[in-house]
């Protein structure tokens, strides 16, 4: 499903370049649950950008699905970002003036669909996240769980190869951060591919795979 | 992404932000406005500049003296036919100038002895410049000049006016004219006839009042005919009152004034110091040129340090016209002007809500929204935007129509005045939001998606 190879990555500070990740070698194979763990600073955002296609490598080799990511011009990378990736961030971005249902949908308007169809494919989905009465509702008017199961439903709701997910937690209360987790598993024994980014180990505990990041070079044991 | 769910998502930014939407659009708006004014106003003017001219003798020629007296002179003719030219009072000469020689006007209809007449007898003490027409004048060139069908003189002063419906007396312009005034002039009769050449030669108090003259002081044309009115008080009956013309005709509005003959006029109201305008008829317009012509030939002949300014219909609506368009232009000018300000300030209001929405833009990106949707999301939004502006100004136009009406100016609004309104402001917000959109089409995704 994915696989990384000798992937670099640095930002230039003046004119000294800075090494964000040295040399990353990774592979998910489909229907697997994966943590990236590490600390702040490590270069697990960096590699949740490039994993999501929205960030561009220095070096290496990134097969996502059979594609080769790294040879794929900007164009074809949106369309990879809507049809194979599904995005679940900290602070949830949903679209502040669209209503939950708008918020939903998004990623099946961008393939062409209808607005009828795609309220019409999204309707599993938004029953599956316990969503049906809150489909009018605006973000505002969500609780922190609520949100982060509407931004979960925008991701599934295209099918995606893989389910991106940026410290899903991180905004929550124990309660819901609970909620999601769970959810997590639930998603994954349905068959999603889920790689997940915390800093937090409880949470990562959570996933299946447990990878660590330090100082941008990723161990999958102990380092 | 599809057209219609793009502009779905358009109406859906622009409905949650109404004010926003008015705020932004208000150089459109004074723009679209002004524009669609412009074009009335300058519609109005045409048509106001075809309606003065409508009745206007296509081969009528207008002359007056140019200048002003500097001094005085006489003449004196000796010789052959006499001719006086009489100076108004109080430009009585202060030396005089006798000019004498014999002969005569070349031999009746030869005009081109005209000037050879004259000679000279006697010393300027001043240089003359100014020389009043007199009825004389108006019958040498008709003998004189060929190609002259017609030939009238009229001059036109104000005075106080009081009778009818009037509380006080008001002032008026007074146009002593020759009996042969309203045909030269194409003038019509509502009711009565007009001044003959007896109420002329025998300068009876009569007159022929203006359609909104009559209006104005007796209500109706009906009620003036035969009335009376007191001129610098003097009791003068109207014989008849004119048809609304609408034209001007030797720098007399014949709506607006109180024809009486010129005899009159002048024994009653300006004595002698009147600058009168000459108007003759060509015979055939083409050649109105070569009357034109051999008019300022005849009257240089006769008037050698005077300058007379000769006029033809179709040059003063070409002047009129042209004053017209000049007017329109500078108009246009500053509706563009408007409009570049407005759209300026559009741009600035969508720099500002991409940078609002760039985080917005980032979750879009990430969903794979691609750039041309995007820009075109935001080039439709400044685009609905200015045709909402565009379409206040029309309806703001609309509105301050009849209140520029009040100030006298003709405005003649059209569909097609509006339509260009509406096309001028949404292809200027387009312009102008096409940089902004087209810089939020490009940001990338995960530098617009951390963006606070």
């Amino acid at each position: 499903m994915i696989e990384m190879k000798g992937i670099n990555k640095g930002y230039l500070l003046g004119e000294e370049k800075l090494p964000i990740l040295k040399n990353i070698d990774f592979t998910v194979e489909k229907g697997e649950y994966v943590a990236i763990l590490g600390p702040s600073g490590s270069g697990k955002t960096t590699l949740m950008n490039i994993l999501g296609c929205m960030d561009e490598m220095d070096s290496g080799e990134y097969f996502l699905d059979g594609m080769a990511i790294h040879e794929t011009g900007q164009h074809a990378l949106t369309k990879v970002r809507n049809e194979k990736i599904g995005f679940i961030f900290q602070n949830y971005q949903l679209i502040p003036t669209y209503n939950v249902m708008q918020n939903i949908i998004m990623p099946l308007l961008m393939r062409g669909m209808s607005h009828q169809e795609a309220q019409e494919q999204c309707r599993k989905t938004i029953e599956l996240l316990g969503l049906e009465h809150r489909i009018n509702h605006r973000p505002s008017e969500l609780s922190g769980g609520q949100k982060q199961r509407v931004s979960i439903a925008r991701a599934l709701v295209g099918s995606p190869a893989i389910l991106l997910a940026d410290e899903p937690t991180g905004a929550l209360d124990q309660s819901s951060g609970r909620d999601v987790l769970k959810l997590f598993r639930e998603l994954n024994e349905m068959g999603n591919t889920i790689v997940m980014i915390t800093h937090d180990l409880n949470v990562a505990k959570s996933a299946r795979r447990i990878v660590r990041i330090v100082d941008g070079r990723l161990y999958e044991n102990e380092p | 992404m599809r057209i219609s769910e793009i502009l779905r998502l358009v109406w859906l930014n622009l409905s949650q932000n109404k004010f926003k939407v008015i705020l932004t659009s208000i150089g459109i708006v004074v723009g679209s406005a002004t524009i669609m004014m412009v074009l009335a106003i300058g519609t109005g003017g045409r048509e106001e500049v075809a309606e003065q001219f409508k009745n206007l003798n296509a081969g009528a020629i207008d002359i007056s003296c140019e200048g002003e007296t500097s001094g005085g002179i006489s003449f004196a003719m000796g010789g052959g036919d006499m001719i006086a030219f009489s100076m108004p009072d109080n430009n009585m000469p202060s030396g005089s100038i006798s000019i004498g020689g014999g002969g005569s006007f070349g031999g009746g209809n030869d005009w081109g002895g005209f000037g050879e007449i004259f000679g000279f007898d006697g010393e300027s003490t001043e240089k003359q410049e100014f020389v009043t027409l007199t009825t004389e004048d108006c019958e040498e060139l008709s003998l004189f000049v060929q190609g002259i069908a017609d030939a009238t003189i009229s001059y036109s002063t104000s005075a106080s006016v009081e009778g009818g419906d009037l509380d006080s007396a008001s002032y008026y312009t007074i146009a002593g004219v020759q009996d042969n005034y309203d045909t030269i002039s194409n003038l019509e009769m509502s009711i009565g006839d007009f001044l003959t050449e007896e109420n002329n030669e025998n300068k009876e108090k009569v007159c022929v009042l203006g359609y909104s003259v009559a209006k104005e002081i007796f209500g109706s044309a009906y009620d003036a005919y035969d009335a009376e009115i007191y001129i610098d008080n003097r009791r003068y009956v109207v014989t008849g009152v004119l048809s609304e013309m609408g034209t001007v005709a030797s720098g007399i509005s014949p709506d607006t004034a109180v024809f009486i003959p010129y005899e009159t006029g002048i024994k009653y109201i300006t004595g002698s110091s009147i600058s009168p305008t000459l108007t003759v008829i060509a015979e055939d317009v083409n050649q109105v040129d070569t009357v034109m012509a051999d008019v300022e030939t005849a009257l240089a002949d006769s008037y050698s340090d005077s300058t007379f300014t000769i006029s033809d219909a179709g040059t003063k609506m070409e002047a009129a016209s042209a004053s017209n368009e000049t007017l329109t232009l500078l108009l246009i000018s500053m509706a563009v002007i408007v409009f570049i300000v407005g759209g300026i300030g559009i741009m600035n209001v969508l720099f500002v809500s991409v940078k609002e929405r760039t985080n917005e833009i980032g979750i879009l990106k990430a969903l794979g929204c691609s750039r041309r949707d995007i820009l075109l999301e935001f080039l439709l939004e400044a685009s609905f935007t200015s045709l909402v502006g565009a379409v206040l100004g029309v309806l703001l136009s609309l509105g301050i129509t009849p209140l520029v009406e009040i100030f006298s100016v003709r405005v003649s609004l059209s569909v097609s005045g509006a339509m260009l309104s509406l096309l001028f402001g949404v292809i200027t917000g387009s312009i102008f939001g096409f940089y902004p959109a087209f810089k939020a089409s490009r940001l990338i995704p995960v530098v617009a998606l951390n963006q606070e």
